[in-house]
């Protein structure tokens, strides 16, 4: 290896070190911030709470066996939401691609359904579906759903027109079209669906979770301003971001493995 | 039968919400077997159309297709269409693999092609490592893999830079020679139609028909190089550009 590579490669590293520096930096030096703040009384810690507050919380929620309960249920509800809103966003999208008229006209409702705030159904479903699990669900799937549906529609649409004349010049089948060139073409915005779908999702499963539970991160925050206790609050919200985070970089992770030569 | 393939009284209407638009009218033509033809015409004029009303992709026209009997008829075109999440070797035996081909003596058939045209080392990569030549190449392979009696060319050369639209189109005239396939090839580059073609069929702009058939002798015809030096090139290229009335 000549010098100017080894010197081109040490470069690549030491930036992404600086660029990891400068992360640790901001979130260090915020959480310093926020428990000066408090502790210095310029602001209210009944309020906003602080870091070594959420740090004793998560200890007694880790003692009352309820931490993990609470992440393990919240997190369910999320795969469950998921995984089920990309499937059959996945299919109503194939439905759609394969029949046009189907898609022409169920259009408008789509895009009806896609601007109304669902989180106005949110009591509907709960008379409707009853307090459990399978609301909170429902209250997800009807957020990340359309989403899903669309945007995979749309990869769906984008094949390439000359792909698609060489399948046709080559006498495929319509399922031959699909299943060799219009689904692997569209792994890509599959992919960037997935990432809108897990947000969208979080969404949904945090505001089923206002409206009813007994456990779950939702649940938790739901309770702590019940109780006045905002601990519980910023706990919930801090776990949330980490979750997101980790779902998120899920995502990335897998799109990495599956796009290697797209 | 000598005829491969013959076209008569073919006209073609497009219906847009505009209106009708007469694209080729009364269009009559002979292929016979071996016989390589080009098509030229102003943009626009329905060469594209009329290879997919050959090759069945359109089926809505008046007027008479005849074909001899299973004619298998295989395109290429202006882009390589590879599929980039799939191998050279897998982009190669697409066609096969569709048409449920895939025996023992057509795989044999792609593995020589690919060695043949030195891509056997690329096999396992992905098309993004090769370049735009080789991809066309690997699309000819694709193409070829299928045994065509007839081959269409939809202007496959015209994605390529001029050097290597030269080699390419070189390597593609001499396996069409070699194998002695049928091709009708379309193109808007009248030095292609001449290098290429044992006949330059003129279209007129829409509604097209024929204007002028144009027969194309030429002493040497290993390559298209050797057909550039022809004496008569520079006759044959005067007469179908003034044909062609641009």
């Amino acid at each position: 290896m000549s010098t100017e590579q080894k010197k081109y490669l040490k470069n690549l590293k030491l930036t992404k070190l600086k660029i990891f520096v400068c992360q640790s930096i901001i979130i260090i030096s915020f959480l310093i911030l926020w428990e000066v703040l408090v502790n210095k009384g310029i602001l209210s810690s009944f309020i906003y709470s602080s870091p070594s507050n959420v740090v004793k919380t998560i200890i007694e929620l880790i003692n009352n066996n309820n931490f993990f309960i609470h992440i393990y249920i919240t997190l369910k509800e999320v795969l469950i939401a998921f995984i089920l809103g990309m499937s059959l966003g996945f299919l109503i999208a194939l439905i759609l691609y394969e029949f046009k008229f189907i898609s022409k006209v169920v259009d408008p409702f789509l895009t009806m359904l896609n601007s109304l705030p669902k989180v106005a159904l949110g009591p509907l479903i709960i008379i409707i579906g009853g307090a459990n699990t399978k609301s909170i669900i429902i209250m997800a799937l009807l957020i990340n759903l359309i989403v899903s549906i669309i945007s995979i529609y749309n990869g769906f649409q984008c094949t390439d027109e000359y792909r698609l004349k060489l399948m046709q010049t080559m006498q495929s089948s319509r399922w031959q079209i699909l299943r060799i060139l219009v689904i692997p073409s569209s792994y890509r915005t599959i992919i960037a669906s997935g990432k809108l779908c897990i947000a969208q999702t979080l969404i949904g499963v945090i505001m089923g979770e206002f409206l009813v539970s007994k456990q779950g991160i939702g649940y938790l925050i739901v309770y702590g301003k019940q109780v006045f206790n905002l601990n519980y609050v910023m706990t919930g919200i801090i776990i949330l971001a980490i979750i997101s985070y980790l779902l998120y970089k899920l995502i990335t992770l897998l799109e990495k493995k599956l796009l290697k030569h797209l | 039968m000598n005829n491969l393939l013959e076209i008569k009284n073919l006209t073609k209407n497009y219906h847009t919400k505009e209106g009708e638009i007469e694209a080729i009218k009364d269009c009559n033509l002979k292929v016979s077997k071996g016989e390589i033809i080009a098509l030229v015409g102003p943009s626009g004029c329905g060469k594209s159309t009329l290879l997919s009303i050959i090759s069945e992709l359109d089926k809505d026209y008046q007027g008479e297709v005849i074909k001899s009997d299973n004619l298998k008829i295989a395109y290429m075109l202006q882009s390589d269409a590879l599929f980039p999440w799939l191998t050279i070797y897998e982009n190669a035996i697409l066609g096969l693999k569709v048409q449920k081909m895939l025996t023992k003596e057509n795989l044999e058939y792609v593995d020589y092609l690919l060695k043949f045209y030195n891509l056997d080392e690329f096999k396992n990569k992905y098309p993004k490592s090769l370049s735009g030549g080789m991809k066309q190449r690997v699309a000819l392979i694709r193409t070829l893999a299928l045994k065509p009696d007839l081959l269409l060319l939809d202007e496959p050369f015209s994605a390529l830079d001029q050097q290597a639209r030269l080699v390419i189109s070189d390597d593609v005239y001499k396996i069409i020679k070699k194998e002695k396939k049928t091709v009708i090839l379309v193109t808007h580059n009248i030095e292609e139609a001449i290098t290429f073609a044992d006949r330059v069929i003129v279209l007129t702009k829409r509604p097209s028909y024929i204007k002028n058939i144009v027969e194309i002798k030429m002493d040497n015809n290993d390559s298209i190089y050797e057909r550039r030096k022809d004496k008569n090139y520079f006759k044959y290229f005067d007469i179908i550009w003034k044909d062609l009335d641009i």
